[in-house]
């Protein structure tokens, strides 16, 4: 029977993709006020499950009711004029256009047909005030960082007055205060009657912020729990199993150095940076956003220049800027933008899968497929790469198993030293804990991770080293006994402010929170 | 592609039957172009018995050679989500090269072979760099190269064709007189563009560079060096197609291959490739070309009218990607209904995604059957048949030949078939080459090119069918007759006419047709032969307008710009001369007289204006009407002069009554 406060109700829906079930018989409802949690590992069917109420997808059965009437969303149209916003990981505003245009962005304020500027920034203030944002109404959208990016997308959607708002994985790219803004503000919204749908992987903002959780496993809906839930009992809903340990790190033995890095400079963006990564370790980079971290990887890897400084591996200097040299040399690069550097997403798994390797398999000009095919097949059954086959396009996997071709590739190739930036964003725990399992198989086969996480968590439970990076330089290293959230956070924002206020205390402390500390 | 991959996997989950006949159904349901060929195929053969002879299919392939050779080429560029623009020009430049360094430099023909294939990958490696290292838009980039490659065929040739050399000229040949070498041609480049994008590293560098060029640079790709020999490839085979091109017309043509780039786009893009790159199968390119070269054929072959002939192409060239849009979508939705098992509720959806198949197929057979019945006004009866080729139809002088020829062929009762060859010599020469295998009982050839035509032509004599040159000569070929106005003689008139309006001084402009024609030419030699008489006249700029009146207006207001004393204008057409007159304003026909040529109905109302003061009258309709009466004499086996000339008159004011 359905609740007197129902906004939504999906019954029995299904969605089927080429080799895949997404979604199978799956039942969902959102009520006035409330904040319903949508929890699942990547490839449970979440994002799915959004995109049919958004009207990207249309479901192949099953019913979508709105206000008890049963309805059929065909596109963007028909879920703005039922009331349904959604806000994706990836926005969908126009980096060159102002704030308030993006807010009202066809459906500008007109007067004489003209549009009426000063009316659109005005009601925009007024909505950005709402949500908390001091930015003028006239930025352009291009200058905001992702937080306020986010808050004009929530702008967006009160403009529409939503009454149903989906957020996908809002969190995955805030700092903690940025994400208690949002929760302060998701509140708000609850309390004005209206129907938060919120996906996480954070299982600790499910009590902070839930009140109704949803468990997605395999396209199926597996249960519904209050968000007082335990967490044991969420990740046993969500993995089907129990999950002994949640980084599972396995020290092994430190042989020579593999990878030396000295006095590595570019002008403006990092500065003297040095550091070494022994045989069978793991060295994590932790600090603040725009500390240096991706940089400094992707410069010691060859991707970008550097100033001054040298790379070495096992002794050798590398040239500057040559990603052919550095990969001959065994080093391998797993880039922060899975998508948009790591995969080619239309095309196949095995064809992501050797990329790397097509240099080595070419004899005479011609590649070797039959052997391209054979190590793709055993590195994919290797990492447990959850798919219908290996003609399967890449795009249509999940982000765990996406994660998994674009280690699996560097692994075929054989690397000594693996560099992993950001290598779990936005995927679930289960996966996360087999991409964990492989940096331990990694270093107990004698190589070695240097592995950059804005999860700080994730750096203290699975690094031997960690090296925190502050305005471009180290600013220091820990042992993994030594290393600690505080010890962190003191040097990350210690070096950035040696006579600063503490965190938190201004404005711009936004931009630049520690990333990750939320973790516990 | 890995998509073919998946959807045989999941496709053969579906009902139990076997056979060959189930497997061609999947390949015609997977491949919509395949689709859309198989179906122009049945279609034409359906409505032309001479369509599936094989002497028309091979000539369907040695006119889907050249094309299909840029589109290989074309390919690789697109495969790696770039564009190249320049290979028609490319291709005219290798050729002019070929010619060139062979005929007029004394080099021996195989190193000239190895200057014009070099001449292809230097232009391509221009391209690349510009592109790599530049950072330059492939489309600009390559729009550059596609004016300085034609730009340099002008200079290298002055402008003319040259003659290509005999061994060369084999190519377009064919082998034991039978098998046409550009269809050799094209499968071996063909099989080479499959081997070169399935096997090699570059082929599968080129995939992962157009699917993601930064995943594939952090991958150890060396994105630069590749996307450089991808634009050097695409230049490589410009020149193949260009050599191909120049031996069947036996000459290098400076303005050969126009427009050819955008064929060879549309070609691998009716192959299923995408222009952002990743897709792209050397299979489907050719299919593309063939469709193209099917489509051309067949509607020359039903008589369909020159002007909806374009109308048509570019509605199958719509339905065609179309197609395979809709069958990629609907293979999207169909395939997990075999995954999952057996029918259920995954049938419907199946059954609605080939709904969308057969509905587009039915639109696609519905709008060619439908196009060319409509238009094919002819009855296939047993009496004279005369095809006319024209030069183009974008001017006013041949609308009014193919009037005229038109009009005489209903007076006498016989069945005239008109093509446009959009003035491109290859394409005259498909024109021709479908003429002699339809079995006509002449030809008439207004020719784009004099030289170029000559290997149809002498194909046409081999067959025994008689050929008459209307307007235009044709070069080393046997013609019953020629049809034409003295354009020479009409160039001396015109200059007198002028000289003698000016009272013998002044300072002139002359606007010159399009480079490399005969027409423009001769009538340029004419008239520099007639101003000779008159030395108080100075020539103080001679610049072509390609006969066209947007361009002439253009080129007269710079040059009123830098010659700000001209009294006096001659336009080697009338078209040029409309536009000149545009340019000067008030002081056309008041204080510069301006002089045309050709006496077009426009010409013909501006020297009643008094704006065109004067202009050498040819009379088309007279051409065309004494075209098709000696054709007829010629089918009869009748006796016939070797040249008819067809009166010239200068029309000013004070005649143009009698011509109007």
């Amino acid at each position: 029977m359905s609740h007197p406060d129902e906004l939504l109700r999906v019954e029995g829906i299904r969605k089927t993709f080429p080799g895949v079930v997404a979604l199978d018989s799956v039942d969902f409802d959102l009520r006035r006020g409330e904040v319903h949690v949508l929890l699942g590992e990547n490839g449970a069917g979440k994002s799915t499950l959004i995109k049919m109420l958004s009207g990207a997808y249309r479901p192949d059965a099953g019913r979508v009711l709105v206000g008890g009437q049963e309805v059929r969303i065909h596109g963007a149209q028909d879920a703005e004029r039922l009331g349904i916003a959604t806000i994706y990981q990836e926005f969908n505003l126009v980096p060159d256009l102002t704030v308030a245009e993006n807010i009202f962005l066809g459906r500008q304020p007109r007067r004489f047909g003209l549009v009426d500027r000063k009316k659109m920034e005005s009601d925009a203030a007024e909505l950005l005030e709402r949500v908390g944002v001091t930015t003028p109404p006239h930025t352009k959208v291009r200058e905001l960082g992702i937080a306020r990016l986010q808050m004009v997308e929530i702008a967006k959607a009160l403009s529409l007055d939503a009454r149903v708002l989906v957020m996908d994985e809002p969190t995955a790219v805030l700092t903690s205060e940025e994400v208690d803004k949002l929760f302060r503000i998701v509140r708000a919204l609850r309390e004005d009657g209206v129907g938060v749908v919120f996906i996480t992987h954070h299982l600790e903002e499910i009590a902070a912020l839930g009140d109704r959780v949803t468990v997605l496993r395999d396209g199926r809906s597996v249960g519904q729990v209050p968000a007082s839930a335990s967490e044991d009992e969420l990740v046993r809903l969500m993995v089907g199993r129990d999950i002994d340990q949640q980084y599972p790190r396995r020290a092994a033995e430190t042989g020579t150095a593999l990878l030396s890095v000295t006095g590595l400079t570019r002008e403006g963006v990092f500065r003297d940076v040095g550091f070494e990564v022994r045989a069978g370790e793991v060295v994590g980079i932790a600090g603040l956003v725009g500390a240096g971290r991706t940089e400094v990887v992707r410069a010691v890897f060859g991707a970008d220049h550097y100033d001054t400084g040298s790379v070495r591996v096992a002794g050798a200097t590398l040239p500057r800027h040559d990603v052919s040299a550095a990969m001959a040399a065994g080093i391998g690069l797993v880039p922060e933008d899975r998508k948009g550097q790591g995969l080619l997403l239309d095309a196949s798994v095995e064809e992501n899968l050797g990329l790397v390797t097509l240099r080595s398999a070419t004899r005479a000009g011609l590649v070797d497929r039959a052997a391209q095919h054979t190590a793709a097949a055993r590195i994919a059954g290797q990492l447990g790469v959850r798919m219908a086959g290996l003609g399967q396009r890449v795009r249509t996997l999940s982000g765990g198993n996406q994660q998994k071709v674009v280690i699996g590739k560097w692994l075929l190739a054989e690397v000594k030293v693996l560099i992993l930036d950001e290598p779990t964003r936005g995927i679930d725990v289960g996966a996360k804990v087999e991409i964990y399992e492989l940096i331990n198989e990694l270093t107990a086969a004698g190589h070695a991770v240097l592995m950059v996480s804005s999860d700080l968590p994730e750096v203290l439970g699975m690094s031997d080293r960690v090296l925190v990076m502050a305005e471009g330089r180290i600013a220091g290293e820990l042992t993994a006994d030594e290393a600690t959230q505080d010890a962190v956070m003191a040097l990350a924002v210690g070096a950035a402010r040696p006579s600063g206020p503490a965190i938190g205390e201004d404005d711009e402390q936004d931009e630049e929170g520690v990333e990750g500390s939320r973790g516990h | 592609m890995a998509t073919d991959t998946l959807k045989n996997t999941t496709d053969s989950g579906g009902d139990g039957g076997g056979g060959s006949a189930r497997a061609v159904r999947r390949l015609l349901l997977d491949n919509g172009a395949l689709s859309a060929l198989v179906v122009l195929v049945v279609a034409m053969s359906l409505l032309s018995g001479d369509f599936l002879t094989t002497q028309n299919l091979l000539n369907v392939g040695v006119q889907a050679a050249v094309t299909a050779i840029l589109a290989f080429g074309v390919t690789f560029v697109i495969v790696t989500a770039g564009i190249d623009l320049s290979v028609g020009s490319v291709a005219a430049l290798s050729a002019t090269v070929l010619a060139w360094s062979a005929t007029s430099e004394g080099v021996p023909v195989w190193l000239a072979v190895v200057l014009a294939v070099g001449t292809g990958i230097a232009c391509g490696l221009v391209n690349g760099a510009l592109v790599s290292y530049g950072k330059l838009p492939p489309f600009i980039a390559t729009l550059a190269m596609l004016s300085v490659g034609r730009g340099l065929s002008l200079v290298i040739s002055q402008g003319s064709p040259i003659a290509f050399p005999g061994s060369v000229s084999r190519i377009g040949d064919t082998l034991g007189g039978r098998l046409p070498v550009p269809v050799l041609v094209m499968v071996a480049m063909g099989l080479i563009t499959a081997l070169i994008l399935s096997r090699t590293y570059l082929g599968r560098s080129m995939y992962a560079i157009g699917g993601n060029e930064e995943a594939a640079r952090l991958s150890g790709l060396r994105v630069k060096r590749q996307k450089v020999a991808v634009y050097a490839l695409s230049g490589l085979f410009a020149a193949v197609a260009g050599i191909v091109l120049a031996s069947r017309l036996s000459s290098a043509q400076p303005q050969a291959a126009q427009g050819y780039e955008l064929d060879a786009i549309a070609a691998v893009v009716i192959g299923g490739a995408s222009l952002s790159g990743g897709v792209g199968k050397a299979s489907g390119t050719l299919i593309g070309a063939l469709i193209l070269a099917v489509l051309r054929n067949g509607l020359n072959l039903l008589s369909v009218s020159a002007f909806w002939q374009q109308v048509v192409i570019g509605v199958v060239i719509a339905l065609a990607v179309l197609l395979d849009t809709a069958r990629s979508r609907a293979g999207a939705s169909a395939a997990p209904a075999g995954a999952s098992g057996a029918g259920g509720p995954g049938g419907s959806g199946r059954k609605g995604a080939r709904a969308v198949k057969y509905t587009v197929a039915a639109v696609l057979v519905a709008a060619v059957i439908g196009g060319v019945s409509f238009w094919n006004n002819g009855s296939s009866g047993g009496g004279t048949k005369l095809g006319l080729s024209l030069s183009t139809l974008n001017n006013p002088f041949f609308v009014q030949l193919k009037a005229g020829a038109e009009a005489e062929a209903k007076a006498k009762g016989v069945e005239l078939t008109v093509t446009d060859a959009q003035n491109d010599a290859s394409q005259q020469a498909n024109q021709i080459q479908n003429f002699t295998s339809g079995a006509m009982s002449s030809v008439i050839v207004n020719p784009v090119d004099s030289d170029a035509a000559g290997p149809s032509v002498r194909a046409a004599d081999k067959a025994g069918i008689p050929v008459i040159a209307a307007d235009r000569g044709v070069n080393k070929a046997d013609i019953a007759t020629l049809v034409a106005s003295d354009n020479v003689a009409g160039g001396r008139q015109a200059a007198k006419t002028l000289a003698e309006k000016l009272g013998g001084t002044g300072q002139i402009v002359i606007l010159q047709g399009t480079a490399g024609t005969s027409a423009s030419r001769e009538r340029g030699q004419g008239f520099a032969e007639g101003i000779k008489a008159y030395p108080g006249i100075q020539v103080v700029a001679r610049q072509p307008a390609d006969f066209d009146r947007t361009k002439g207006l253009d080129v007269m207001t710079n040059l009123l710009q830098a010659h700000s004393g001209v009294n006096g204008v001659f336009a080697e057409n009338d078209e040029m001369a409309l536009g000149a007159i545009k340019a000067l304003g008030s002081k056309a026909g008041t204080s510069i007289p301006v002089v045309g040529f050709d006496g077009t109905p426009d010409g013909l109302k501006a020297v009643e204006a008094g704006t065109l003061y004067a202009s050498v009258a040819q009379q088309p309709a007279e051409l065309g009407r004494l075209a098709v009466l000696n054709a007829i004499k010629a089918a009869r086996g009748d006796e016939i002069a070797s040249t008819v000339k067809v009166p010239v008159k200068v029309v000013t004011a004070k005649n143009v009554a009698d011509f109007s």
